[in-house]
């Protein structure tokens, strides 16, 4: 498999991820840190934060279907969740928490169990698009996600 | 010891040197002197994040999950040019940390972050005694300048 076509897919499918708004500016950031002695830093870091936010999803779905509404308990999981979600450029997922705290903050229950839908959602479809990515970019062997330099 | 301080990260990286990062390629800002920070943050991936970028451009940075464990650091006589405090700490939160940081004399620059910005807490981490409030995430454009003042 010629390695030089494997790594225009990579380069071509991050491009897409960038501007279909799946993934911001910081992504590229991760890859900036990323190099010889951390080769995959960026995929470790996004599959931490996959463990982790499902965990936190886990926790805002209970605390949103087990009685009434402690806001300020769903707020602080969407704190973190957002927090995680910025940090790794998951721009979309990070927009939809975003209208989920507005919802929260109003106390609008129906706001947020809607748009905890849509956090899920996109949550998922991001973790399936990251997951060939980054699929890809091992086939493609070192360097394969590098931030666009030739090494 | 009650304080736990996460020294390596789970990629290894190394603690970061004023001789600078270990690109090759490219022209990573890098700090003259050696420079020290701190980040405080309950978030596993944000504090490995943070830690990355800083360690990236030659600050010898440690994290810590709990505002508690960052004024025992301290406390124990641990000394920071840079610490970057997350708003919504449980327990001893953000502001707190840092108004108790100061407390103990310390000169460093603090840095108030949280997932989303609001005034509220913007004022709450000033009064506290931190120089500024961000917004998540921890970019370049951000720490960068900060950086080169401390070195320079």
């Amino acid at each position: 498999m010629d390695r030089n076509h494997l790594k225009r897919q990579v380069d071509f499918m991050k491009r897409s991820l960038l501007d279909q708004g799946y993934l911001d500016e910081q992504f590229i950031q991760l890859e900036e840190l990323q190099d010889d002695d951390n080769p995959n830093f960026v995929e470790e870091i996004v599959t931490l934060f996959f463990n982790d936010s499902a965990r936190l999803l886990q926790n805002i779905e209970q605390a949103l279907v087990s009685g009434p509404i402690d806001f300020t308990r769903l707020d602080n999981y969407m704190h973190q969740f957002k927090g995680s979600s910025s940090s790794i450029g998951a721009k979309r997922v990070k927009n939809e928490c975003t209208r989920f705290k507005e919802y929260c903050t109003a106390g609008n229950a129906e706001g947020c169990f809607r748009t905890f839908v849509q956090v899920k959602q996109e949550h998922a479809i991001l973790r399936t698009k990251l997951e060939t990515y980054f699929q890809l970019a091992r086939q493609a062997g070192p360097s394969g996600t590098s931030g666009g330099q030739v090494r | 010891m009650g304080a736990a301080v996460d020294h390596v990260s789970p990629m290894g990286m190394s603690g970061g040197s004023a001789e600078g990062n270990n690109k090759s390629d490219g022209q990573r800002f890098s700090c003259k002197n050696k420079l020290t920070a701190l980040v405080v943050d309950n978030g596993a991936v944000c504090r490995a994040i943070q830690t990355a970028l800083l360690r990236s451009y030659g600050v010898e940075t440690e994290a810590v999950e709990t505002g508690e464990a960052a004024v025992q650091l301290i406390a124990s006589g641990a000394t920071f040019n840079l610490i970057i405090i997350e708003m919504l700490l449980p327990v001893l939160n953000g502001p707190e940390t840092a108004r108790q940081i100061r407390a103990m004399g310390a000169q460093s620059k603090i840095l108030g972050i949280s997932a989303f910005f609001d005034e509220r807490h913007q004022q709450e981490f000033l009064a506290a005694g931190a120089d500024r409030f961000i917004e998540k995430p921890l970019s370049p454009e951000i720490v960068i300048p900060i950086i080169w003042v401390l070195d320079n």
